[in-house]
């Protein structure tokens, strides 16, 4: 099985710098925010939030490719969601779920808690039955870049499984600071509102 | 709920230049519901739960749409981690829009409500205004939305009483 980190890396070198992240808390950031350091990515997405922010996003930018890169805990958290992009299909949406099986948290030397998906559970069959026909397992770097390229190239909604590892043991080195939700906010609305030609900040009156 | 007044709703959300909408239909609010699910100015998408609706319209925001969220009371229960953390956290703007079951004036005696819905917005820090008279529909839900947007929070208008049965 592959790890999160050799995914992430390979998707850092596949993804154009036009293309919106956005990230699920924990790893999925912390690894990001080394690996791919600019104002497309939105980060700290918490429990069940991921997929649901890339489904709006992705509505409201609909000439825009948005990837969320989500996990299995965070995703079974609100998984209604899946059959919301099934109806809504928004064919700008490539949704990567890294499942491990577990609910890892960050900095940890052992497996946490198993996921439904450690279980019976299968993602793949979860999404295809939300009516997402674009839905696969992957376990490797070579079919996670072919099932990317095809996401890149071609209208969805995208559904990813990738199995990966319980436990991160490798990792980027950290040497940037990933923005806190605050500043983040301003670089990703600002970097929109300069390439889309949308106003998101107002006046900007509300601080005084 | 009379037709006329779930007019008032979406003539409010237009006036405040709302285009973009989320929730689960609520049984008091039904008409509101159907009537944005049918509107062309007002992108509605309908989710499974109400803290999907808070990420569905937090991302909209970030994509320039002028969004809210309609949420019965007991909807803003299940919503309150994703909105308290959009609020406190990220401090990103959605307009909430809730009938307010419970208050004086509901013909059914929801208690429940009465007890965490405004304790509930007041712990999440969301300001709120309560809106008891049909006239004021519209010109509450324009102002809780430019205040929402200029001060980049979550808004509520709590419709009560006379303004919805």
């Amino acid at each position: 099985m592959v790890t999160r980190f050799a995914l992430l890396k390979e998707l850092s070198a596949l993804v154009p710098d036009d293309v919106l992240v956005l990230t699920s808390i924990g790893n999925n950031s912390g690894f990001w925010g080394q690996l791919k350091d600019r104002e497309t990515n939105l980060f700290h997405l918490t429990m069940g939030m991921c997929s649901s922010t890339a489904l709006g996003l992705s509505l409201a930018l609909p000439n825009r490719k948005v990837i969320a890169l989500d996990s299995d805990g965070n995703l079974t958290l609100n998984l209604g969601v899946l059959g919301t992009i099934g109806n809504e299909a928004p064919r700008n949406l490539t949704i990567v779920v890294m499942d491990n099986g577990n609910y890892l948290g960050s900095h940890k030397d052992e497996p946490g808690m198993p996921t439904a998906t450690s279980g019976k559970m299968n993602l793949e069959a979860v999404a295809k039955g939300c009516g997402i026909e674009n839905a696969c397992t992957i376990e490797d770097v070579a079919a996670f870049r072919e099932r990317i390229q095809s996401a890149l190239a071609n209208p969805g909604p995208h559904f990813i499984r990738a199995r990966i590892e319980a436990l991160d043991k490798d990792g980027p080195r950290k040497t940037k600071r990933v923005p806190d939700p605050r500043e983040n906010k301003y670089q990703f609305a600002g970097y929109i509102q300069r390439t889309e030609g949308v106003e998101i900040l107002g006046s900007g009156l509300g601080g005084g | 709920m009379k037709p006329e007044k779930a007019q008032l709703v979406v003539n409010g959300l237009k006036e405040a230049g709302v285009d973009f909408a989320a929730g689960v239909p609520d049984a008091q609010f039904i008409e509101v519901y159907k009537m944005l699910a049918e509107d062309r100015d007002i992108r509605y998408v309908g989710t499974a739960n109400e803290a999907e609706a808070v990420g569905v319209g937090f991302g909209a925001w970030f994509g320039g749409k002028k969004p809210a969220l309609i949420l019965a009371t007991s909807g803003l229960l299940v919503a309150t981690y994703h909105l308290a953390r959009i609020n406190l956290l990220h401090e990103v703007p959605v307009l909430v829009v809730i009938p307010y079951r419970g208050d004086i004036g509901d013909p059914r005696w929801l208690g429940l409500y009465r007890k965490t819905t405004e304790p509930g917005l007041n712990a999440m820090d969301i300001p709120y205004r309560v809106v008891s008279r049909p006239a004021d529909v519209v010109r509450s839900i324009k102002e809780c939305n430019e205040s929402a947007r200029a001060w980049l929070k979550p808004v509520a208008v709590l419709l009560n009483e006379e303004a919805l049965w």
